[in-house]
């Protein structure tokens, strides 16, 4: 398991390496950088520009500006964001918490609904239910997220029962502990439906499937042949077997978490991540951009590990040494 | 008991509604009237909260009311009137301006406010290490404005000659010496009271002080109890005791939010103000038409020659976007009545010259606007001998093709719509415009550096100062969009705006000095380097329990007496 270890994280220095460089070249192949956004402004000479240009090291050539990055990032500095002279760290830090909040929200609920009914459509294949639910799964699945986040606020507005979009009530402030929560869940509840629809949809689709082909397969046979009663054999066999793609989907999920919600975060205005990168990739908020780019790079390497160490936990026919020679 | 799938789906839908029934928020009442507190939306996060260093519209908005310059503009009779400095005198045939200062002022900490601090600010606005935009305008003829305090409350500048437009720049915000004086020595001035210091450490004079930041969602301010201004009582000013503005960046959800009660002002787009006064009365809302845009939404063509010429051999549209003849043909395109029903709901005005009517003083009414008349285009076209080379293609008198580019700025419906419609009446004459749009930074990047676009349709800002347009209109200037940073100005027209611009500045009353920029108006609306198009017509939603809320376009008028009706 160590050498499992250490060899992937020596292989997650050049990966990041590369994504990080593919990022910065592409950034700097637009034409143009953060101070341009300044030029058209009547009040601001071209002197300022060019002051501003050189405070943040932005004349120099596209290597330099790398090596420098990198240099700050190997003592753990993610660097001043350009547009709002404040350490990147911070910025991303305070707008990923609702963001993360989010994504976990809308995560535990589509798994929580998937599964079950994903087995319950399975076991009752053909049948009206299943039918049914089916055909939920596919409008769910169809319906891009962000046309049902404007469904969901127009009613909130209707029905004046959910907040219409924001994280908290503009009285957040003067609430006491316990509402202060309620509050903020209250918040949460319509944006983690309205992520979580899809969610459902094509997990339970995925869970459905699995169960299905893992009915008809040999060991479950054998299974049955020995006796078993049908629970037992779909729990402790047909189950176990079926959940191993989602232990990898897990993984992928972590990266997710960061990213996942932009576009819902911008229709229901929610003070994430999303609005937040949106404005630095358009701005060209290099610092800003470098510092989101990392920290969802790291994520995903990471939880694809968390994934693949889970994978050997659950299916005994995974062991290190098969994954590590991969 | 067994695990059953039915049952945990039934036990995961019921704990939703469980807790969505269990939150239930308990609220202290948040009248808006009994709290006296405005709420607004406002679209970004503030960037800094240095007066100085901003240089966006949401830093602005949000230490707009911490910090007061020396002279206001009154926005019904656009004219300077007392703010810090309580009266002003000129003298040394206006070359030399004394400032008065009020002597009753105080900076939150509990300092007095004196002539120190003005001459400190003044020292930052010109260090060259400080990136600003109070140093454009405060500069004359590329000379910084002498600034002495010979007591207190004295503040004497000196500048090389008379300059009109300085009544407008000296509004900038003043910053307290005594707690910034030791930053800017130390050269940590450009990190000073960025968005993470603690609103407590923002020492201001404003009517109001911050209470609170929390980013990407509110700002809170409560009003300064020391605050100098009273009203014709003596009572307190400003009347409200908050304000607090969220920060929503989407408009759509800042109309629900006003829609729901949760903020008081809206300024609605076209398309909302009919539903909105649909809605008046249910929601208990004016909405008011404040006025007519104050910037400029305009076609510029490049006439410059680095774009065309190449190699010595000259690119025919150079020819043609010189040509008057040309560029009339292309004035009498612009469907400007088209544009305002399709794409401004029949809410705008069309534009005839680059200054709003808003500013009663310097635009020049006598202009007569191109009619859209296609056939007077194509009449003026074959004319000038750019006649049909075959059915629905038109050529330039040596037989080329006209086609050029059309650009704008991605992510605007409105430009997207308007280029489209122009792009259709251009195809009606024969000529081919292909339709270019550009993400914001790429196209500034065309107009500055590599010149490389035919036509363009861009907007500006405006602003109650024509000298604030010094640099798009002077020939040398960086945003001379046609042709930017010319040596010497390139036509004789270009020659006289420009000796118009300089002589507008020394001429101080402000009715003897219109006609400077009168005449300007009609350089351009008769050589044609732009054309104008059209102004949307602003509008402003509020509650009825708000009194004295009086909006313009330039601004609020007497905002300090703003305050919800008591009940």
């Amino acid at each position: 398991m160590a050498r499992f270890l250490i060899k992937r994280i020596l292989i997650m220095i050049p990966l990041m390496l590369g994504i990080t460089f593919i990022s910065f070249i592409a950034m700097s192949l637009v034409p143009g950088n953060f101070v341009s956004n300044l030029a058209l402004d009547p009040h601001i000479s071209p002197q300022v520009i060019k002051q501003m240009e050189a405070e943040f090291g932005l004349d120099q050539p596209l290597m330099v500006r790398y090596l420098r990055w990198l240099w700050q990032v190997m003592h753990l500095n993610f660097g001043i964001s350009i547009a709002y002279r404040v350490n990147v760290t911070n910025l991303i830090a305070e707008r990923a918490v609702n963001t993360v909040l989010l994504s976990l929200a809308s995560m535990v609920f589509s798994w929580a609904l998937a599964i079950p009914i994903g087995i319950i459509v399975a076991v009752r294949q053909n049948s009206l239910i299943d039918r049914g639910l089916s055909f939920f799964s596919f409008l769910g699945m169809s319906v891009p997220a962000f046309f049902l986040a404007f469904l969901a606020m127009d009613f909130a507005l209707w029905s004046g029962v959910f907040p219409v979009g924001g994280t908290f009530s503009p009285d957040y402030a003067a609430l006491d502990a316990w509402s202060k929560v309620a509050d903020r869940v209250n918040h949460l509840i319509l944006p983690t439906l309205v992520l979580g629809v899809a969610g459902v949809a094509s997990l339970m689709r995925l869970m459905r499937s699995q169960i299905l082909e893992i009915k008809n397969s040999e060991f479950v046979r054998t299974a049955r042949a020995k006796g078993l009663p049908e629970r037992t054999v779909l729990y402790k066999h047909v189950l176990r077997n079926a959940l191993n793609p989602f232990v990898t989907m897990a993984g992928y999920g972590l990266a997710d978490l960061l990213g996942g919600a932009a576009l819902v975060e911008t229709v229901m205005n929610l003070q994430g991540l999303g609005l937040l990168l949106l404005g630095a990739v358009r701005s060209l908020d290099v610092p800003l951009v470098m510092g989101s780019v990392l920290m969802g790079t790291i994520l995903l390497l990471v939880g694809n590990l968390l994934a693949d160490i889970a994978l050997v936990a659950v299916d005994p026919r995974v062991d290190f040494s098969t994954l590590a020679s991969q | 008991m067994s695990v059953n799938p039915t049952r945990i789906a039934i036990v995961v839908i019921a704990a939703i509604a469980l807790i969505s029934a269990g939150c239930h928020v308990n609220r202290p009442p948040n009248d808006h009237a009994v709290t006296q507190t405005l709420y607004q939306s406002m679209g970004s996060d503030p960037r800094t909260f240095n007066p100085i260093l901003l240089t966006d519209a949401a830093s602005s908005q949000a230490v707009g009311d911490l910090f007061e310059g020396l002279v206001r503009i009154n926005p019904v009779t656009t004219l300077p009137e007392p703010g810090l400095a309580a009266s002003w005198e000129f003298s040394d045939g206006d070359k030399t301006i004394t400032f008065h200062l009020r002597h009753d002022v105080k900076w939150s900490d509990g300092a007095p406010f004196t002539s120190r601090d003005v001459v400190f600010t003044m020292r930052v606005i010109y260090d060259p290490k400080i990136p600003n935009s109070a140093e454009f305008s405060m500069t004359v003829d590329g000379q910084p404005i002498k600034v002495e305090a010979p007591d207190d409350y004295t503040v004497v500048m000196r500048l090389p000659r008379p300059f009109a437009p300085l009544f407008y720049s000296v509004g900038f915000g003043i910053i307290p010496e005594h707690v910034l004086e030791p930053v800017y020595a130390a050269g940590n001035f450009n990190h000073t009271w960025g968005i993470d210091t603690p609103p407590d450490k923002l020492i201001s004079l404003g009517a109001y002080q911050m209470d609170r930041y929390v980013a990407a969602q509110q700002i809170a301010f409560r009003r300064y109890p020391s605050y100098w201004m009273r009203d014709e009582h003596g009572g307190q000013l400003p009347r409200l005791h908050g304000q607090v503005l969220l920060i929503v960046p989407d408009q759509n959800p800042q109309y629900l939010r006003f829609r729901a009660g949760l903020t008081d002002v809206y300024s609605p787009r076209a398309e909302e103000v009919n539903g909105l006064r649909d809605d008046a009365a249910r929601l208990n809302i004016t909405v008011k038409k404040v006025g007519i845009d104050t910037g400029s939404l305009f076609f510029a063509f490049n006439r410059n020659p680095r774009h065309y010429v190449q190699n010595g051999v000259t690119d025919p549209r150079y020819k043609w976007f010189t040509d008057i003849n040309f560029m009339r043909a292309m004035a009498h395109a612009v469907d400007k009545r088209g544009i305002i029903n399709l794409c401004f709901r029949g809410l705008a005005v069309p534009a005839v010259s680059d200054t709003s009517p808003e500013n009663k003083i310097f635009y020049n009414p006598n202009l007569t606007d191109y009619d859209y008349d296609l056939s007077l285009s194509a009449k003026i076209l074959d004319e000038a001998g750019y006649r049909m080379i075959r059915p629905g293609v038109r050529g330039d008198p040596d037989g080329h093709r006209l086609v050029f580019s059309l650009t704008t700025s991605t992510g605007n419906n409105v430009s997207d719509e308007m280029c489209a419609i122009f792009k259709q009446d251009l195809a009606s004459l024969g000529i081919t415009a292909n339709y270019r749009p550009l993400e914001f930074v790429t196209l500034v990047k065309s107009l500055d550096s590599s010149f490389d676009w035919d036509c363009m349709l861009i907007g500006f800002t405006g602003g109650l100062e024509p000298n604030d347009g010094a640099n798009f209109l002077q020939s040398s200037g960086n945003l001379h969009l046609w042709n930017p940073m010319e040596p010497k100005p390139a036509t004789p027209w270009e020659a006289e705006i420009d000796r118009l611009l300089n002589e507008g500045t020394t001429v101080m009353d402000p009715s003897q000095r219109a006609p400077y920029y009168w005449r300007i108006q009609q350089i351009l609306h008769d050589e044609l380097p732009i054309i104008q198009t059209v102004r949307r017509i602003d509008y402003i939603a509020y509650r009825n329990t708000l009194e004295n809320y009086d909006p313009t376009v330039w601004g609020l008028y007497k905002p300090e007496w703003i305050e919800f009706r008591p009940q």
